[in-house]
């Protein structure tokens, strides 16, 4: 029987998209190149469903998920002297969802 | 996944890892001496720059702007230090700085720096190949009081 990724449950088609990210992800720099991953674009695609898992995730370890959540949600709330950084910028976003009422606060 | 899987030229004999993983900062802040953010165009640069320019002219306009010049090779000349700027047809991927042994230091993304032995020991990976060398003299990250 032929399954397509897609139809698996959010919460697990997420992990398995995240997991994939990071294993071909942690060795480089250029967040261009780590947003073209094709596990990233795919978390993109599953639309703002995914936000409270990818602002979980960051809660938990920070890492370069702006790009997405800017582009599903169209808001950057990182200010400039948070700019180039992992964990301000993670802060500023968890931060965000707790205001929004996305995450708990 | 580990480093020569990453890395397929890597060698137990070619490298060593000089530090431990860390998230504060990137290759590019590494090769220009930084430690305290991660460089990205457009979000932390040292020259303006849009977030959407990641072709290799960036990082070496980038690097220009702190005395580097373009230059022929990374063969260790004294009295220069020297950059190895890494991409594929697309993007910038990298940035190696060289040490006064010839040696290469590198900060792998997230994980460790390491030194290499050869320049090219990174290269042929998701790094892509060496693009563009650039030197500048060491009296201008050293300058004489």
């Amino acid at each position: 029987m032929v399954t397509m990724e897609s139809a698996k449950p959010l919460v697990e088609r997420f992990q398995f998209l995240k997991d994939d990210w990071k294993r071909n992800t942690r060795h480089l720099s250029n967040v261009a190149q780590i947003s073209l991953v094709f596990s990233y674009q795919n978390i993109i695609g599953m639309g703002p469903a995914v936000v409270p898992l990818i602002l979980k995730e960051l809660e938990k370890e920070p890492d370069h998920w702006f790009w997405a959540l800017e582009a599903i949600t169209g808001e950057n709330p990182v200010g400039e002297n948070e700019a180039g950084d992992l964990e301000a910028p993670a802060r500023a976003w968890v931060q965000w969802g707790k205001q929004k009422g996305i995450l708990a606060r | 996944m580990n480093l020569s899987e990453l890395f397929p030229s890597l060698t137990d004999e070619n490298h060593e890892i000089t530090s431990p993983a860390s998230i504060k900062y990137n290759c590019v802040a590494w090769a220009a001496g930084k430690t305290n953010h991660g460089w990205q165009p457009g979000v932390y640069w040292p020259i303006d720059s849009s977030r959407e320019d990641h072709g290799i002219g960036n990082p070496v306009a980038a690097f220009a702007s702190l005395g580097y010049e373009e230059w022929a090779d990374g063969t260790l000349e004294p009295g220069l230090e020297k950059i190895a700027l890494y991409g594929t047809s697309m993007l910038y991927t990298h940035v190696a700085r060289q040490l006064t042994d010839g040696k290469w230091t590198s900060k792998l993304g997230q994980l460790e720096h390491i030194v290499h032995s050869e320049v090219d020991a990174i290269a042929g990976s998701d790094y892509g190949e060496v693009i563009q060398f650039m030197k500048r003299h060491l009296e201008t990250r050293w300058p004489k009081r």
